[in-house]
C-alpha cells in the first residue's frame, strides 16, 4: 500500500511538532524564511525604497531579524514562519510604498508641467488677443482713412462741380457783357474763339488813315472797354494791331504797334493797370480777308482785343 | 501569496503556551483592514480578501480562547491589510499619474493645433 504524498507531509509535520515540541525548523518555515530574505534583499537593494520607504524597510528588517534569531535559537517553526511571513509582507509594503512615492513624484511633475502649459496657453492667448486688437485697430484706422478719403474725394468733386458751375456762369456773364459791348458799339464785332472772346475794332472807328492818334469818336468805345475791364479785374487782355498789305511791311509793323500801344495808353489813362494789358503789332500778318479788294483790305485793317479766359 | 499552515501551527502552539488575549494585535488588525477596505476592494481585491479571511479567523480564535493563534492571525491580517492598502495606493497613484500625463498630452496637442 502506498502513502498519499500530502498525507505523508502532514504526518511528517505532525510528527515534527509532536516529537520535537516547539524546536524543529520545518521545511515550510525554511521556505518561508528563504522567501522573506529574498523579498527583503530586493527591497533593500532598490534605491527608491532606500530613498522613500525607509521606515517600512526597517520594519521588514525587524521582522526578518526576529525570524532569523528564532530559527537560530531553535524556536518553534510556526513562530519562525510567522515572522518570516511578516517580514516578506513588510518588504512588499516597502516596495509598494516606494512605487507610490515615484508615481506621486510623476503626478507632481505633471502638475507642474500642466501649470507651465496653462501659463503658456494664457500667454499665447493674451498675445493672440493683443494681435487681434492691433489688427482690429489697424482695420478701423484703414476704414476711417478710406472714409475720410472718400469724403474728401466727394468734397473735391463737389468743389469742382461748383467751380465748373461758377465758371460756366462767369463765362456766360462775360459772354453777355461782351455781346452787350458789341451791340452798343458800331464797328465792333465780338467772336468767341479758343483764345477767348475776341473784339475786333475797325481802324476807321479808332484812327485816321495812316495815323496812330485816337480819334475823338473812339472815346466811347474806349470808355466802354475800360468799364468792362474794371468790372472783370482778374481778366487780362491782349491788344493786337493789324494792317493790310499796302505799303512797306516795316511801316505797317510799326504802325500796327503804335496803334496797339495807343489803345493800351488810353486804357491805362482810364485807370486800368498796365500789367493787365499786353499790346503788340503784327503788321499785315494774320489777314482775315484778301488784300486784293478794298473791302478785304478794310477788314484786315483792325485792332483785336483778346479777352483771355481767367 | 503564500499562506502559512496556520491551523496546524495553532494546534501545536496551543499545546505549548497560554497567553493573554491579544487585544492590541486584534485592534491593529481591525483598524488596518478598515483602512484598506474602501480603496483595496477595487484595486487590491485578492490582498484584501486574504486580510479579511485572516481577521475573521482571528476573531473566531479569540472566541474559542485560542489567544496565541489569534495573535498570529491578527498580526498577519494586519500585515496583509497593509499590503492590500499599499498595493491599492500604488495602483491608484499610477492611474492618477497616467491620467494627469494624458491630460497634459491632450493639452499640449491642443496648444500645438491652436499654435498652427
Amino acid at each position: 500500500m502506498r502513502f498519499h504524498p500530502r498525507l505523508t507531509v502532514i504526518a511528517a509535520l505532525l510528527g515534527a511538532a509532536i516529537t520535537a515540541g516547539c524546536a524543529a525548523l520545518s521545511p515550510g518555515a525554511s521556505n518561508q524564511l528563504e522567501e522573506a530574505r529574498a523579498a527583503y534583499r530586493s527591497a533593500a537593494a532598490d534605491p527608491a525604497v532606500q530613498a522613500n520607504a525607509q521606515s517600512e524597510l526597517q520594519s521588514a528588517a525587524g521582522a526578518l531579524q526576529d525570524a532569523e534569531r528564532m530559527a537560530a535559537e531553535g524556536k518553534p517553526a510556526e513562530l519562525v514562519e510567522h515572522n518570516a511571513y511578516l517580514a516578506e509582507q513588510r518588504a512588499r509594503v516597502a516596495m509598494r510604498t516606494a512605487e507610490t512615492r515615484s508615481h506621486e513624484a510623476r503626478i507632481a511633475a505633471a502638475a507642474e508641467e500642466r501649470r507651465q502649459l496653462q501659463l503658456q496657453a494664457r500667454e499665447r492667448e493674451a498675445a493672440a488677443a493683443r494681435e487681434r486688437e492691433v489688427a482690429a485697430r489697424e482695420q478701423a484706422r484703414q476704414a476711417e482713412q478710406a472714409r475720410k478719403e472718400a469724403e474728401s474725394r466727394a468734397a473735391i468733386l463737389e468743389n469742382e462741380k461748383i467751380e465748373r458751375e461758377k465758371q460756366t456762369t462767369a463765362a456766360a456773364e462775360l459772354g453777355a457783357e461782351v455781346k452787350r459791348l458789341e451791340s452798343e458799339l458800331a464797328d465792333v464785332r465780338a467772336k468767341q474763339t479758343d483764345r477767348g472772346w475776341v473784339l475786333t475794332l475797325k481802324n476807321e472807328l479808332l484812327f485816321d488813315s495812316g495815323g496812330s492818334t485816337l480819334k475823338p469818336g473812339a472815346q466811347r468805345a474806349l470808355d466802354n472797354l475800360a468799364q468792362f475791364m474794371q468790372k472783370y479785374p482778374d481778366r487780362e487782355i491782349a491788344i493786337e494791331g493789324f494792317t493790310d498789305s499796302t505799303g512797306s511791311k516795316e511801316q505797317n509793323q510799326t504802325l500796327s504797334e503804335k496803334r496797339a500801344w495807343a489803345v493800351k495808353a488810353a486804357l491805362v489813362a482810364r485807370g486800368i493797370p498796365s500789367n493787365r494789358i499786353d499790346a503788340r503789332g503784327y503788321g499785315p500778318s494774320f489777314p482775315v480777308a484778301g488784300n486784293d479788294t478794298a473791302t478785304g483790305r478794310q477788314l484786315n485793317r483792325r485792332v483785336e482785343i483778346v479777352i483771355n479766359p481767367s | 501569496m503564500r499562506t502559512p499552515l496556520i491551523p496546524l501551527a495553532a494546534l501545536a502552539l496551543a499545546a505549548c503556551a497560554t497567553t493573554d488575549p491579544p487585544e492590541r494585535e486584534m485592534g491593529a488588525a481591525r483598524a488596518m483592514v478598515s483602512q484598506a477596505r474602501p480603496i483595496a476592494g477595487n484595486d487590491a481585491p485578492q490582498e484584501l480578501a486574504e486580510a479579511q479571511l485572516k481577521l475573521s479567523r482571528a476573531e473566531a480564535a479569540m472566541q474559542r480562547g485560542h489567544y496565541e493563534h489569534a495573535r498570529i492571525l491578527a498580526q498577519q491580517a494586519e500585515a496583509d491589510a497593509k499590503v492590500a492598502w499599499t498595493v491599492a495606493e500604488s495602483v491608484r497613484a499610477q492611474r492618477s499619474a497616467a491620467e494627469v500625463q494624458d491630460a497634459n498630452r491632450a493639452l499640449r496637442e491642443e496648444m500645438e493645433r491652436k499654435g498652427q
